[in-house]
């Protein structure tokens, strides 16, 4: 492989690791709002057990979508200075207003909402919680921002062979920014309901004790879910209607006519995205859409039926088996998404060759196998801590546990 | 305008991440036993997250407003931005998940991470800073570069000295002598602002045209930012009574 190569396969890594937690925390961080919000107005022990114990879930696969997000901002600086040099005034703004705006408050308040249990007024708390959420909310739309720039360039000026920000506003108005926002976060949304339908069907086949917290739980889950999928659906085919020729081409397979109209605009060259990548990822992804609504649709259904919900173990264990599915279907959308811009860094603008560092060949193969080997590890501990935590159930919740900072009472003899 | 910017979150990056890193290098020392060790990390555990923030700030600051310096800062320094990352990655993942299983074991491997991934830091950082602000490269650059390590590590006794209590709290006001616990620190976080605003004049920072949009969005959030931590630090002002949630 040659270090473009290279590059591009370490940032579809960052990038993909990136969003199986991100996906989640999104997804979860809305539920754990929801619950933490009836558990404050209401005071039930079970929707304070039920805030506890998604919220330990939460949080053990938030640590692993920040770091993971780290290494990938600073991936734009180290490996891809072709781009930050050309498209970095227009393009980094964006960047810049999601780490000002949005993250930086998202990290303080999460941090408050973590130590601070039992510590802070209660009415304090939910308000961090909400604050959190929404600022995850305006994370991930930032990021869709600089993204749909790259997809579909809108809203800068050309001068001095770099692109400068022309029209900010017509920049954040970009379709295929706020198309793809809608849809990757309703994408967020089914992937934290049927996680939570998923982990309290887990308990509800192994009869738990815990029958209304689970019950709760799974209809919640599979609440949620259920209408995202639809809402996730109309955005994806709205993706359609703002989507670049070539990548259009390449999933249909018509390719004559797109790469004759590229070569008129920018000259000789391959100017298509690698086909089977493109189909297999969109193909991919709507047979899994289809999978996903083929269960979810008569589930709703089902959850009506409390018999049905304490009882019905093939129901449980396929909704168990389902958990893994919609994050398969986010990464086949997000290679759809991002190989059907190639060759493109900035579409139309500058090619991924162009937008890459001079760095050797030997310190992007350091890169890789470094950020590789110790993500795969990572990822690995953490989804066994998050299968581990979600299999223990309520009883061994640490978050929340008892004020924070109060010792532990001390045994007398 | 856009360089005070930058400088307003490069050097809280410094002072306040500095601190936390401080004392993961030193948790060895500071803490003997696990219950000390975990006392140790409580001292530090409701800020980390929202100290290395302004890391990610000033890194999206500089591709905002500095796309051609961020550029150049991060490739031409590849290896050693590499090493920084992992060392971040790592020292992170030890805060995470050290409390996650109980066992002596799983908790000595991730105390040694964040102790690796502190030093790590520690020397990424200390070297990055001598690259950029003395210019050399080479073997000589362990000089300069333990220098700015060492400062780390005071810096994080001192802030160590004001969070503990007991036998950590004297184990934390070593280097202190005779002088206070809150003007130590104030000393060595005033010493590593210093580093960070020599090194930034030496960079001759050129900012791009974004200027327009991002410094007046600044300036409006940089209140309301420091708003958000004043209310952690407000709430986290007394020293550790006992473990925390890590």
């Amino acid at each position: 492989m040659d270090t473009v190569e290279l590059a591009r396969l370490q940032f579809a890594l960052t990038a993909g690791a990136h969003f199986l937690f991100v996906a989640l925390t999104l997804g979860l961080a809305t539920l754990v709002a929801v619950i933490q919000t009836r558990a404050t107005l209401g005071g039930s022990p079970v929707h304070q057990g039920m805030t506890r114990f998604w919220g330990q879930l939460y949080i053990i696969n938030y640590a692993m979508g920040i770091v993971t997000g780290l290494v990938m901002e600073f991936q734009l600086g180290l490996s891809w200075s072709g781009l930050t040099e050309f498209a970095g005034n227009a393009f980094g703004s964006a960047l810049a207003l999601e780490t000002m705006i949005a993250f930086f408050v998202e990290a303080t308040f999460l941090g408050l909402w973590i130590f601070g249990w039992n510590k802070l007024n209660r009415w304090a708390h939910l308000a961090l919680i909400w604050v959190v959420t929404l600022t995850a909310y305006a994370s991930a739309f930032w990021i869709m921002i600089s993204n749909g720039f790259l997809q579909n360039p809108v809203g800068y000026r050309l001068d001095g062979g770099v692109l400068h920000l022309a029209d900010f506003g017509a920049m954040i108005a970009n379709p295929a920014a706020l198309v793809a926002f809608g849809h990757v976060l309703s994408g967020a949304m089914v992937a934290g309901g049927f996680f939570m339908a998923g982990v309290s069907a887990y308990h509800l086949s192994r009869r738990t004790a815990e029958q209304d917290f689970f019950r709760k739980s799974l209809r919640l889950g599979l609440g949620l879910a259920t209408p995202a999928l639809m809402v996730t659906a109309t955005f994806g085919g709205l993706g359609f209607e703002t989507m670049q020729v070539t990548k259009l081409a390449a999933w249909s397979g018509d390719l004559a006519e797109a790469q004759a109209a590229m070569v008129a605009q920018h000259g000789p060259g391959d100017w298509l995205p690698p086909v089977s990548w493109v189909q297999w990822g969109g193909n991919g992804m709507m047979a899994l859409f289809a999978l996903m609504l083929l269960v979810a649709a008569p589930s709703a259904l089902l959850m009506l039926f409390r018999p049905a919900v304490r009882g019905l173990r093939v129901w449980h264990w396929l909704l168990v088996a389902m958990i893994p599915v919609p994050f398969v279907t986010t990464l086949a959308g997000w290679i759809f998404r991002e190989m059907g811009r190639q060759p493109w860094a900035v579409y139309g603008l500058l090619t991924t060759s162009e937008a890459m560092s001079p760095v050797s060949a030997g310190q992007m193969r350091f890169s890789v196998i470094a950020f590789t080997s110790v993500f795969a590890v990572l990822i690995v501990i953490n989804y066994w801590l998050l299968a581990r935590a979600a299999k223990a159930g309520p009883g061994a919740v640490a978050l929340g546990d008892r004020p924070i900072e109060t010792p532990a009472p001390v045994l007398t003899f | 305008m856009e360089i005070f910017v930058l400088a307003f979150f490069a050097l809280g990056y410094l002072v306040l991440a500095g601190a936390d890193i401080g004392v993961g290098m030193l948790l060895p020392y500071l803490g003997r036993t696990p219950g000390e060790r975990r006392e140790t990390i409580a001292a530090i555990a409701p800020f980390f997250l929202g100290n290395e923030v302004w890391l990610v700030v000033t890194a999206g600051v500089l591709a905002g407003l500095f796309p051609a310096l961020e550029a150049e800062l991060l490739h031409e320094n590849y290896p050693l931005v590499v090493v920084l990352l992992l060392a971040w990655v790592v020292r992170d993942m030890g805060l995470w998940l050290r409390g996650r299983v109980p066992g002596r074991v799983w908790q000595a491997a991730w105390d040694g991470a964040i102790v690796a991934g502190s030093w790590g830091l520690a020397l990424c950082w200390g070297a990055l800073l001598s690259v950029v602000a003395l210019g050399i490269q080479g073997p000589l650059l362990v000089l300069p570069a333990l220098a700015l390590t060492a400062l780390f590590g005071t810096h994080g006794l001192a802030f160590a000295a004001l969070r503990l209590r007991g036998v950590l709290r004297e184990r934390a006001a070593l280097l202190s002598g005779g002088a206070g616990e809150l003007r130590t620190f104030a000393l060595t976080a005033a010493t590593l602002a210093t580093v960070g605003a020599l090194t930034g004049v030496r960079l001759e920072p050129v900012a791009g045209t974004s200027g327009a949009l991002l410094v007046p969005v600044s300036l409006v959030m940089i209140p309301l930012l420091v708003a958000a931590q004043a209310w952690v630090w407000w709430t986290f002002r007394h020293r550790v009574t006992g473990p925390s949630y890590l």
